[in-house]
């Protein structure tokens, strides 16, 4: 099936059983995401010595702990002993973790401090050879805090490439940088996670009709035909965003994903370069994606246009592989830290009703993705020979052409009617698995 | 989250069988009554008070030390009037892909206590809601208990506020496309 991929992916075509298929599931949890940098926490999350959240990494369950040195460590939630879970809550703040079976107890950076009579029992075993082990890597960029399982992986830096360049233009505008509205919202979807990461890579023209209930409720000041207007961007490899905005200048904004005048008036380029200000300041809207499973999304938002008009909306996300056809949302709000509490308070609450679980955008999502990983499962997609088509943009596909006056990294096609942004997701994915 | 207490704890609690708890119990079964047949609307306009605060509070799971895990500040919901207004005629587009084919959802509302606090009713209650969809065979189901303020206005009464405690952590359902 990889090599089905590989063969029709230049023709744009992708093999609908890669969004059901268990096989390839399996390999998944090794090739992809025992080995790429994936996301798992924000720093704002564990702020002090002793806080922890309990994250995923593939399946497996990962100890997110800010440590007493005041590093953070990220620990594979297993018992040296007998692999039980020692860190049994989302979250929390601790000294030490205790195993409940027998006792093994281990400090915030996971070495084994102890057990129960330690001297008749284990006396003269290796403590520092029976610690909590570590994930390979971890990195932090804007205090989104990454990890790798792979010792060999490159650099965080490396592995986002150009990517970082636009991931500055959400959370890099200010020496502030952004904070942690609340936890995760976490529920579950009967989906391939892939569904959710290739959307973010820069599906728009899914706004026109899966989420066209939202102009009925003035959710979004922009129209569908003005917000196709802007770039898709292949940022590296991998790695893919989307920005809505005016292509001739004419200020069709809002400014900077309709964040505060008050907040986007500290946004300097003390942090970020000209072109980058330049950038952010024309979007109406960033939507991106962080291979694998990390999304990105910047736009104005309003769950009630009668009461409140539309106002930034800061989020992340990862799609948190259960299965080929399962998966579990991790959603993320976040506000730059020098916002007011009362715009934090607005722009969260733009959030819920917009772009959660319970908003008007997300609610309509889950269904064309469940129905997609039961064509990914199905006999009739192999038998009948169904290849799903990635083509729009594709030369003699569209109108969508290169923007090579873009003034950013990677390649930006315009207008955003395109899907060269989801077949480099597939480009790389199909690279990692192979590999 | 405001303190909650029990009605049983407290000399205002209303028993069962009188006027008061009738009412309350009425109020409850033509609400559920009126949201699973469809009938947001009428919800809206009829019962709820137009100040109404209601929230669906975010819950983790913590150390029993740590509380029972909802987190201040924390959502799936947090809804006003408008915005109660806004979804329900988003539920009503040509476009809302959740809506059409229709799910089938019943509410089973149970353990209903309710305590006068001069003015206001606090009650509250359990909640199960039922939902499928096309051919589902297995239900999403969302279990949890409502605390809720109830108020008379111009002699009926009506939902000022309304905090949601789900008997989960993770949702086991792809969206919360209806109302709790």
């Amino acid at each position: 099936m990889l090599d089905e991929l590989e063969r029709l992916l230049p023709a744009g075509r992708v093999p609908a059983a890669v969004f059901g298929d268990e096989d390839l599931y399996r390999r998944e949890l090794r090739a992809v995401f025992a080995r790429c940098w994936v996301f798992v926490a924000h720093e704002s999350e564990i702020p002090v010595p002793g806080s922890f959240v309990r994250r995923k990494i593939g399946e497996d369950g990962f100890i997110v702990v800010r440590n007493d040195s005041g590093g953070i460590s990220v620990l594979f939630d297993a018992c040296r002993h007998r692999g039980v879970q020692v860190c049994r809550a989302d979250a929390g703040r601790t000294k030490h973790f205790r195993c409940p079976y027998h006792g093994w107890i281990y400090d915030t950076r996971g070495r084994l401090l102890g057990a129960p009579e330690w001297t008749t029992a284990l006396e003269g075993m290796c403590r520092e050879d029976n610690g909590l082990l570590p994930a390979a890597q971890i990195a932090t960029r804007h205090g989104l805090v990454f990890a790798t399982l792979d010792a060999a992986a490159p650099s965080l830096d490396a592995y986002l490439g150009d990517m970082s360049w636009y991931l500055d233009l959400v959370f890099g505008l200010n020496e502030h940088g952004v904070e942690v509205l609340a936890p995760p919202q976490r529920f579950v979807i009967d989906a391939n996670w892939k569904s959710a990461a290739e959307n973010f890579c820069g599906d728009d023209y899914h706004l026109g009709t899966l989420h066209r209930s939202v102009w009925d409720v003035g959710a979004f000041p922009v129209s569908f035909q003005d917000d196709m207007t802007g770039y898709h961007i292949q940022a590296a490899p991998g790695h893919s965003l989307s920005l809505s905005m005016a292509v001739d200048g004419a200020g069709a904004g809002p400014e900077f994903y309709g964040l505060p005048g008050a907040v986007t008036a500290t946004f300097g380029p003390e942090r970020v370069t000209p072109t980058q200000l330049a950038i952010a300041r024309r979007s109406r809207v960033f939507v991106g994606n962080v291979f694998p499973n990390f999304s990105v999304l910047a736009q104005p938002a309003t769950e009630d246009a009668g009461s409140h008009p539309a106002t930034g909306v800061l989020a992340f996300r990862t799609w948190q592989p259960l299965g080929p056809a399962r998966m579990e949302v991790w959603s993320w709000f976040c506000a730059y830290r020098n916002m007011t509490e009362d715009e934090k308070r607005r722009s969260y609450r733009a959030a819920l009703g917009t772009v959660s679980v319970g908003g008007c955008f997300d609610m309509d999502d889950a269904e064309p993705w469940i129905a997609t990983s039961h064509t990914g499962r199905s006999v009739a997609a192999g038998v009948l020979g169904l290849e799903l088509n990635y083509q729009m943009g594709m030369p003699g596909t569209g109108r969508a052409r290169r923007a090579d006056d873009w003034p950013g990294p990677g390649i930006a096609v315009t207008p955003r009617y395109e899907e060269g942004v989801q077949r480099n997701f597939f480009a790389f994915y199909s690279q990692m698995m192979r590999s | 989250m405001e303190a909650v207490t029990s009605p049983f704890r407290s000399d205002a609690h209303l028993r069962p069988g009188s006027p008061l708890h009738n009412e309350v119990v009425e109020w409850m079964h033509l609400e559920a009554e009126l949201l699973d047949d469809g009938h947001e609307r009428e919800w809206l306009q009829t019962l709820v008070s137009r100040d109404v605060v209601y929230q669906v509070l975010l819950r983790q799971t913590r150390r029993r030390a740590d509380g029972p895990g909802f987190v201040e500040g924390g959502f799936h919901l947090d809804e006003r009037y408008g915005s109660l207004s806004s979804r329900i005629t988003r539920n009503g587009s040509a476009w809302a892909w959740t809506e059409d084919p229709p799910p089938r959802t019943r509410r089973f509302v149970a353990n209903i206590r309710a305590w006068d606090r001069g003015g206001d009713l606090a009650v509250r209650s359990n909640l199960l809601v039922y939902r499928t969809r096309g051919d589902q065979t297995q239900p999403h189901l969302l279990s949890g208990e409502r605390h809720d303020g109830l108020r008379r206005e111009h002699g009926s009464l009506r939902l000022h506020r309304r905090i949601v405690l789900l008997d989960l952590s993770v949702l086991g359902v792809p969206n919360l496309a209806y109302l709790l």
